[in-house]
């Protein structure tokens, strides 16, 4: 387009013009370029400290070690319990997130009424921008004494009230995104519906889940991603005692305290700054870990998203 | 299968209609679990605030007072408002929410009057900026160079007259700062922080109203009222810089909000809401004075909002962080905005779809829809080793902090302005192509200009998730407790979540339930204004369109 308009240029130097356009194309290419970048950093400054710290501690014991105690001159570094830890928070997390989440999306895309969507869209929207910080105050200061009201024996800092905080943290995620994916269920396949004589129970369950289903479990995924990444709810109410999953009282994990990876992490830098140590180094081990983790799944959700766009274009 | 009990009008999809038992249980299902979360949240929302404020702790009378001179009006014009006259009721929540929104920025303003530039720096800035857009203008005029020329002749100007050249040539603004005569502060901020405003704020009213004469009384009027507070200062006791931000923050939005419905005449009676209630809050203020009711024995007081923390809860307050979140956001906003939405222009507008340049392209839609994905704590890694570790940089200082939170948003901050420029109709790009246009000229006059109200509305989104970032600024060092505000972008700070954390640390009762629940108050009054805009601003525009 810029080339035909040359021809057109009366006032001045052609030259100058496309000068100035080759400028801000270059300026705005390098806009969207620095994005690469950034990725490329992440993976780099993740990869050399990790590297570096795989020189010093065995991998096959990292990967594969039970115990992690950060503190003392001689750290004990096995990511499994710390691992085992963020599984616990993620699945608790989504048995909050996923049911509650879906039933917001069939309500605001199937039934609610344009008023009724006005105002609740709007609040779940303001829900997911509450800081992760404050949900973490919530869960500490009045959740964990609502459970202990309840009869449950859960300590000051346990995980089962961090990993319900981050499963209502994660319900607008879930919700949004599958309202949209059920949106776009074109109406003509409403109509068939009832066309056949379904109500709309049926039209809802039958016909518009399974027909944005793969929308539906690209925002579970995205959701669960972020789960796992999720730092200072588990943090302020999670406690820092890192604890290996024990199969035998599978409730004793929820009930106490644990550590994930995200919360060893920022142990790590919050009491070792000082760098050099293996604890320091180790910090971007387990962020190597959790990027990878977190990486494969919005790669997943987006190819999964992706098919489901297809499907009605 | 289901059948209608009654012949409807709507044949399908009608709730309630073709329904049995399951289906009706179905849909309560469904709500019920929208309105938990919400309601759950809600509940802890009622929990910070009756923590915060501590309501029992008041006399039952100051409480009567307060309802029947405040919320009994208020609730009966709101009640007014939406049986009889809901367009009057949109223009009263806006008229409420607008003063307690300009409030908020004025205080950021005065973060940073007080704190980033004093006046004279402020002239200095001002008088040198204009100085080196006098030389480009007069260089242009007088070459006709090549943007190349013309690029490199800005870079220049502006570093002669903003920064200088260290150790060889004095900045114009250094020169300005160092001048022995300068007009008194009052008068610099006048002159270059009012007259502007003043100045826009009469462009404004003379193009909707278009009329000379309104335009001349608006920014007549805005100059004078600030103009005012300087003369009277020794008379009302606010200070003039005080008195300059509250008339140019507060008064001109509210002004031309006030101004743009008396114009369009619809909803007048709105107005009526604010005014009430202020009217009642005065009216309680006397009663409460002379009868001697004691209120409650709030935490989040001015008191708290000034000081700084200190290990006695009743006088632990969260000013250096409040400053320090300003000061951060400001760096965020500088870094991260317009890389952002050169990013979304490049990306909509240039980018070729095949070929090499076009598969990286792909490659960087890809990477951004992922980096939106990647945890915070691992951006606080990538602040930590860029700018600590490679950079050189202190870590905690504020532009490490701000640029690391910068990358954090980067992504938002492109796909919303992705969206807001794919929402430009193609055929306006078309019309300015016919016209001759360049592809920047089509980008800067025809698609900025509609697409800059969606932008706008991503990137308030995207500062309010800045604001509440957490574990980046653990990541990359920023201090537990920092009793002295930061007064330059290199100081160490210590911002708003920073400081919650911290307190969440200390487990002291009177910190968890006291100081703890104002802090998180401010920090969520300040979010919950953030995104209301936003969503406000969204709304507004895609009803017009």
């Amino acid at each position: 387009m810029s080339d035909t308009s040359l021809e057109a240029d009366l006032t001045r130097s052609a030259n100058g013009r496309i000068a100035k356009e080759r400028l801000y194309h270059g300026l705005l290419f390098c806009c969207a370029a620095l994005t690469v970048f950034v990725t490329v950093s992440i993976v780099a400054t993740l990869a050399i400290d990790a590297l570096e710290f795989f020189g010093r501690v065995d991998p096959y014991a990292f990967f594969t070690g039970t115990e992690w105690v950060l503190r003392g001159d001689n750290p004990i570094l096995g990511i499994l319990p710390l691992l085992s830890a963020t599984l616990v928070v993620t699945i608790v997390s989504a048995l909050v997130a996923i049911p509650i989440g879906t039933a917001a999306a069939v309500y605001l895309s199937e039934y609610a009424s344009d008023r009724m969507r006005s105002v609740l869209k709007p609040a779940l929207e303001i829900l997911a921008g509450i800081p992760t910080v404050v949900y973490g105050f919530f869960a500490l200061v009045y959740l964990t004494p609502w459970l202990q009201g309840l009869g449950l024996e859960v300590s000051l800092f346990n995980l089962l009230s961090a990993s319900i905080m981050v499963g209502i943290m994660i319900i607008p995620m879930v919700s949004s995104i599958s309202e949209d994916a059920m949106s776009a269920v074109p109406d003509s396949l409403r109509q068939a519906g009832y066309g056949l004589g379904a109500t709309k129970f049926e039209v809802s369950t039958k016909i518009v889940i399974p027909a944005s289903i793969s929308g539906i479990f690209s925002s579970y995924i995205l959701a669960l991603s972020r789960a796992i990444g999720e730092t200072m709810i588990v943090v302020v109410a999670g406690g820092s005692r890192a604890r290996m999953f024990n199969p035998s009282e599978p409730f004793a994990n929820l009930l106490n305290s644990g550590q994930t990876m995200t919360a060893a992490m920022v142990q790590a830098v919050t009491t070792d700054l000082a760098g050099g140590t293996d604890g320091y180094y180790s910090m971007f081990a387990i962020g190597l870990t959790l990027f990878a983790i977190t990486f494969s799944m919005n790669l997943l959700s987006n190819r999964i998203a992706a098919r489901y766009r297809e499907e009605y274009q | 299968m289901a059948t209608t009990d009654e012949p409807t009008d709507s044949w399908f999809g009608a709730d309630g209609q073709v329904s049995q038992l399951r289906g009706v249980l179905f849909k309560a299902g469904c709500l019920g679990a929208t309105l938990l979360a919400l309601f759950l949240v809600f509940v802890f929302l009622v929990y910070v605030a009756v923590d915060a404020i501590e309501p029992g702790t008041a006399d039952p009378a100051w409480w009567a007072t307060v309802v029947a001179t405040v919320a009994v009006p208020g609730a009966t014009l709101a009640i007014y408002y939406y049986r009889f006259d809901p367009r009057a009721g949109e223009v009263a929540y806006t008229a409420l929410g607008l003063p307690v929104a300009a409030t908020l920025l004025a205080g950021g303003v005065g973060i940073v009057f007080r704190h980033i530039v004093s006046p004279y720096e402020w002239l200095a800035l001002v008088v040198a900026a204009l100085v080196a857009y006098g030389a480009l203008e007069a260089h242009e005029r007088v070459r006709r160079a090549g943007a190349f020329e013309r690029a490199a002749v800005a870079v220049v100007v502006l570093a002669l007259t903003i920064v200088g050249l260290p150790g060889l040539v004095p900045s114009l603004r250094g020169m300005i700062l160092s001048l022995p005569v300068l007009p008194t502060a009052s008068l610099s901020l006048l002159g270059t922080f009012v007259a502007p405003i003043a100045l826009a704020a009469g462009w404004y009213v003379r193009r909707v109203r278009e009329s000379e004469r309104a335009g001349l009384i608006a920014g007549g009027a805005t100059f004078a009222a600030a103009a005012l507070g300087v003369a009277a200062e020794p008379i009302a006791g606010v200070s003039w810089t005080t008195w300059i931000i509250l008339t140019t923050v507060i008064g001109v939005p509210v002004g031309l909000y006030v101004e743009g419905v008396l114009r369009r005449g619809e909803g007048i009676s709105g107005l009526a809401l604010p005014v009430v209630l202020a009217a009642g809050a005065v009216v309680c203020a006397v009663v409460v004075e002379t009868a001697g009711f004691t209120g409650p024995d709030v935490w989040l007081d001015w008191e708290f909002l000034t000081t700084a923390h200190n290990r006695t809860p009743r006088e632990a307050g969260i000013y250096p962080a409040l400053v320090g979140s300003v000061m951060m956001i400001i760096v965020v906003a500088v870094a991260a905005f317009p890389v952002g939405v050169g990013a979304a222009i490049y990306l909509e507008e240039y980018a070729p779809n095949e070929g090499l340049l076009g598969s990286f392209v792909e490659l960087i839609e890809v990477n951004i829809a992922n980096l939106a994905g990647v945890p915070s704590v691992v951006y606080g890694l990538l602040g930590l080793a860029l700018f600590v570790k490679s950079g050189g940089l202190q870590p905690g200082i504020v532009i490490v902090g701000g640029l690391t939170v910068a990358l954090l948003i980067l992504p938002i901050v492109i796909v919303s302005a992705q969206e807001a420029i794919r929402a430009v109709p193609d055929s306006q790009r078309e019309a300015a192509y016919g016209m001759g246009a360049t592809r920047w000229q089509t980008v800067r006059s025809v698609v900025l200009p509609r697409a800059m109200p969606g932008i706008m509305t991503g990137t308030i989104l995207a500062l309010g998730r800045a604001i509440g970032e957490t574990a980046p600024l653990l990541m990359v060092g920023v201090a537990a407790v920092v009793r002295i505000s930061p007064d330059s972008f290199y100081g160490l700070f210590n911002a708003m979540p920073r400081q919650l954390y911290s307190w969440a640390q200390l487990a002291k009762p009177d910190f968890y339930h006291g100081v703890l629940a104002a802090g998180v108050l401010v920090l969520l009054v300040v979010l919950l204004m953030m995104n209301g805009t936003a969503i406000l601003l969204r709304n507004k525009y895609q009803r017009s369109d």
